[in-house]
């Protein structure tokens, strides 16, 4: 198997990272038809999985589970699950052959083993649905080609997307059809029915391929949504320890601020987000996100490139081979740091309080946000696709940290994201270390407003609100999401 | 005579930016237990949080305990809501999630939960038993917190104030979602623990209360009002003159099938534990059924059922409207001819809606409104809203409203697409008698149309007329069904 991607020519590469469309509520009309009375089996019954089979099944699909017989055998958490919930579970050889559609929702690291045992199986112009792009993608499998191979990714975790759905909505999703297995032509129609009936299409629908998939997200999360929430909550810690910040204080306002923070980032893009500063705090924001842009330029870009080449998906292929060597490591090393070890102290911080402590991760994260967006445009993703991959996903990685620190959001995403935050936090840290000599209590763990009159050049503002406000990420933005109504908050402790 | 407990003097008070209590006095002495009664919305859970220092402390509020006494000197505030959190801390929880099974154990059990309560008041657990056994909750020790019915959590909520015994115990709709054994057992507890010296403050509308009970009062114009007992109307309260909106009173309703609910032998199990064993009922179009039994009888579940909010539904022999549950069916599809209030629903309501858009959402079954509804279905909600008295609300957020108005909205988005089945458990919960009243004058003339009813009440009292049939739980059977000859129709 070698890399799909590069195996294109330069103009189907741009045309495959080129494919995005937000789709309009009245594609769906067809609701669940294209998937009526066919047999859907799951592969998997993680979060993902039982809870997409859940909405499947009470939108009147006919839904069952098949798991490895040593799983069924061992009545493992995938078997209880789904018997549970009163599905048929059963083994491979039980259930493939006579299955419509097949759904992998497996962890990457097992997709070749699993297609390669399913694919014998599957009958003649079955269809196989995958929710990320990465075996198709980077490690290349090819699939017999009387299949239809399709992609519908819901952009949340398992239990939100069953939690919107009961409350008569859905979550953002993403969907594709894999050109290159698509011999009747009705992977589309099946992925749109998949959508209705995960509740997906209620929510906005974008349509994408494999390709800008896989290379959109691995840079978003990457970078944002996990590298450089990792970073960023670290250096803050350390710093407030360094210049005696109370400790329990610190990290309260780490695990939780983020999240608060990145709330803003939802309702209001960045713009939203930096006006909850004041005056003063929102040009001192401004100034040092734009240094922030320029020391991390050139590691937002080595990521993309490496994905774009391929050489990251070969490095952690390798790591894989190795045991998962270096991603252990690297795992271990984060549960050790100070942030990690210390528990949030027992103090009240008000909501406001989050944005005038702790400037210094609003910078973080409109550099974060607005860097990893124009560097996915200028590698030829389009701006829908990289508005989903950073400003969009951030509160969500955001919720997993104030859950449980960074420990949680490294368990929750999955292990190719975690991959490669650490190898972003690992390469970020020192590019930032002159730049964090500079910074002060003032710009986090205390009130950027005490002891300063307030007052802001009236040109200086409105230019900041401008540059703020015309950037493509923002105008995106707005449009997608007035698509994705009635979003709800998350709540905090 | 020794100072009062409880000295409130000029206290000034705002809900959400409108004042609700005004130059407020209030003196409560030694041995009094106060009742606190009145229409919603006229400030007594901002009163009782005031007292109990819930989210600020007034100075205008002095509560002097007895220095004496081996109580604990503390203002115990017991919500007419209940709140609880995971296992990381999180309440982050979604509408009917308890019955998908993956999802329970992310909860404490309710053991867990009284210990680590215990623990923290210093109370010997040996004594919580008997508070247990009184309001028949021992048996629910090894649940999880998420498991647990509206009623159970209200019960778990009594069972911590009962056992910790305050010297000032201020208890906020005790009786919402209890069933008739367990207020009894409830009212003996009251006086027992006031008889050792607690002193208790009420707010309550209903008739049934402890008899230590020896102070009422009602909150009008922002100030505290005594009253005698007689002065509590129950029975001269005249309803609304408003006409129900003609979308609903004109309208007949047309049944997809003469049999709505056809149940044949249906069980229900969690592990070991069976919530429903063997139940077969039917229920014809047209029909008005109520839906007794004791809290944990298993009502809850049999409701989620009809409504399609449960996974197990689809390994049941059970027809809906006409078709076999998991015949290709989508829970859509049977929610749309169905109007659904129960505490459940209202407790997992977006509190980010709008009284407007929360009354619309009806006509989509959703939390919350996600789309444009169109002309008719406004101008339907309008009316609606205007016929509910919640005009001057229509633009404020669920959640900052008190608990009764929410309810009223969420009653009108009930019956706003005037649905073949109405599924009402507990409606009223919340409600003050007039609107108790009000709503049921409501149901019965909805229900002349052909309507559909299945009615879930604890209290006598607050069942409709047009009621003709009955059918009885117990530990999850079917006890009896029977024909109410009586009927007021």
């Amino acid at each position: 198997m070698s890399n799909y991607f590069n195996t294109l020519p330069l103009r189907e590469k741009l045309n495959q990272l080129g494919v995005c469309d937000f789709m309009d509520s009245s594609e769906f009309l067809d609701g669940v038809n294209a998937l009526k009375g066919k047999k859907l089996v799951i592969v998997g019954c993680g979060a993902q999985g039982l809870n997409q089979g859940l909405n499947l099944r009470d939108s009147g699909l006919n839904v069952a589970y098949t798991l490895r017989k040593e799983a069924i055998e061992g009545k493992r958490d995938s078997w209880k699950n789904a018997t549970e919930n009163n599905f048929t579970v059963g083994t491979y050889e039980e259930l493939i052959p006579t299955a419509d559609v097949v759904i992998n929702l497996t962890p990457d690291k097992q997709h070749t083993a699993v297609v390669t045992a399913i694919m014998p199986l599957m009958k003649q112009g079955a269809t196989l649905l995958y929710s990320h792009g990465f075996n198709i993608v980077e490690e290349g499998m090819q699939i017999r080609k009387d299949i239809t191979v399709i992609m519908v990714a819901p952009k949340c975790p398992g239990s939100e997307v069953r939690a919107e759905y009961v409350r008569g909505f859905g979550v953002p999703t993403l969907i594709a059809v894999h050109p290159e297995n698509d011999p009747e032509g009705k992977g589309l129609a099946q992925a749109k029915a998949y959508c209705v009936g995960t509740g997906g299409h209620r929510a906005g629908v974008l349509k994408s391929s494999f390709v800008a998939e896989v290379k959109s997200d691995l840079m978003g999360e990457q970078t944002i949504l996990c590298g450089l929430l990792q970073t960023g909550s670290i250096l803050s810690f350390d710093k407030m320890i360094e210049k005696g910040i109370d400790a329990g204080y610190a990290s309260k306002l780490v695990q939780y601020g983020v999240e608060v923070i990145t709330e803003a980032l939802k309702h209001g893009g960045v713009s939203g987000m930096m006006d909850r500063l004041s005056n003063v705090a929102k040009v001192k924001a401004f100034e040092i996100s734009e240094e922030l842009k320029d020391i991390m330029r050139p590691l937002f870009q080595k990521h993309q490139d490496d994905i774009m080449s391929g050489e990251f998906s070969r490095t952690m292929m390798e790591d894989w081979a190795a045991g998962d060597k270096n991603l252990l490591a690297w795992r271990a090393a984060t549960g050790e740091t100070a942030f990690e070890k210390t528990p949030a102290g027992d103090v009240k911080i008000g909501e406001q309080e989050y944005f005038d402590n702790y400037t210094l991760m609003v910078a973080f994260v409109r550099a974060g946000v607005e860097l990893a967006f124009e560097t996915m445009v200028q590698a030829g993703i389009k701006p829908e696709s990289a508005y989903y991959e950073s400003l969009h996903e951030t509160p969500l990685i955001a919720n997993t940290i104030a859950r449980k620190k960074l420990f949680e959001m490294n368990r929750v995403i999955s292990d190719t994201a975690e991959y490669g935050c650490y190898l972003f936090d690992y390469a970020c840290k020192p590019l930032l270390a002159d730049f964090m000599t500079k910074v002060d209590t003032d710009l986090v763990g205390k009130n950027f407003n005490e002891g300063k009159d307030g007052s802001v050049d009236n040109r200086t503002l409105i230019a900041i609100n401008e540059a703020l406000r015309s950037h493509e990420v923002e105008i995106v933005g707005a449009r997608l999401r007035k698509a994705m109504t009635a979003m709800k908050s998350i709540k905090t402790a | 005579m020794s100072q009062p407990v409880v000295h409130i003097t000029k206290l000034n008070l705002k809900y959400r930016h409108k004042p609700v209590l005004m130059d407020l006095n209030w003196t409560i002495n030694r041995n009094e237990n106060w009742l606190l009664c009145g229409t919603s919305g006229s400030g007594k859970t901002s009163l009782a949080k005031a007292m109990a220092g819930i989210g600020h402390s007034y100075s205008n509020i002095e509560i002097n305990f007895n220095p004496q006494s081996s109580l604990p000197a503390i203002a115990y505030y017991v919500a007419n809501w209940f709140q609880f959190k995971d296992l990381e801390g999180q309440s982050n929880f979604y509408y009917q999630q308890r019955y998908n099974k993956q999802s329970t154990e992310t909860t404490a059990t309710v053991k867990a939960e009284l210990e680590s309560f215990g623990k923290k008041h210093s109370l010997s657990i040996h004594e919580v038993d008997r508070v247990l056994a009184a309001l028949g909750f021992s048996e629910l020790k090894d649940s999880t917190l998420i498991q647990l019915s509206s009623g159970e959590h209200k019960k778990l909520q009594l069972v911590k104030a009962l056992w910790l015994k305050p010297q000032l115990l201020i208890l906020d709709l005790p009786y919402n979602g209890l069933d008739v054994l367990s207020r009894k057992n409830l009212n003996a507890l009251l006086e027992e623990i006031s008889e050792a010296g607690t002193q208790l403050i009420l707010i309550s509308n209903e008739a049934e209360l402890p008899g230590c009970i020896n102070r009422i009062a009602t909150i009008e114009e922002g100030k505290l009002v005594e009253i005698s007992a007689d002065e509590r109307t129950w029975n001269d309260i005249e309803a609304s003159d408003k006409p129900v909106p003609t979308f609903l009173s004109e309208s007949v309703v047309n049944a997809s099938s003469a049999e709505i609910i056809r149940m044949i032998n249906v069980n229900i199990s969690y592990g070991e534990k069976q919530v429903l064993k063997n139940i077969n009922w039917e229920v014809k179009a047209g029909e008005k059924w109520v839906l007794h039994g004791h809290n944990g009888s298993g009502k809850s579940t049999l409701l989620s059922l009809i409504c399609g909010d449960h996974p197990q539904a689809y390994a049941n022999d059970f027809h809906l409207f006409g078709n076999k549950r998991g015949s290709g069916e989508s829970i859509w599809e049977i929610k749309e001819r169905i109007g659904l209030i129960s505490p459940e629903l209202h407790w997992y309501f977006d509190p980010s809606a709008t009284v407007w858009q929360s009354i619309v959402s009806g006509f989509y079954d959703s939390s919350g409104l996600f789309c444009d509804p169109g002309y008719s279905k406004k101008a339907k909600t309008d009316e609606l809203i205007h016929y509910f008295g919640l005009d001057e609300y229509k633009n404020t957020l669920m959640n900052e409203l008190p608990l009764g108005k929410q309810r009223l909205a969420l009653l009108a988005r009930t019956i706003v697409k005037n649905p073949e089945l109405l599924i009402l458990d507990e409606p009223c919960q919340g409600l003050d008698q007039q609107q108790t009243l009000h709503f049921n004058k409501l149901v019965d003339e909805l229900c002349k149309n052909g309507t559909t009813l299945i009615y879930v009440g604890h209290f006598e009292s607050q069942i409709p007329g047009c009621i003709e049939k009955r059918i009885l739980l117990e530990n999850g059977e079917v006890k009896s069904v029977e024909t109410l000859l009586e009927s007021v129709l």
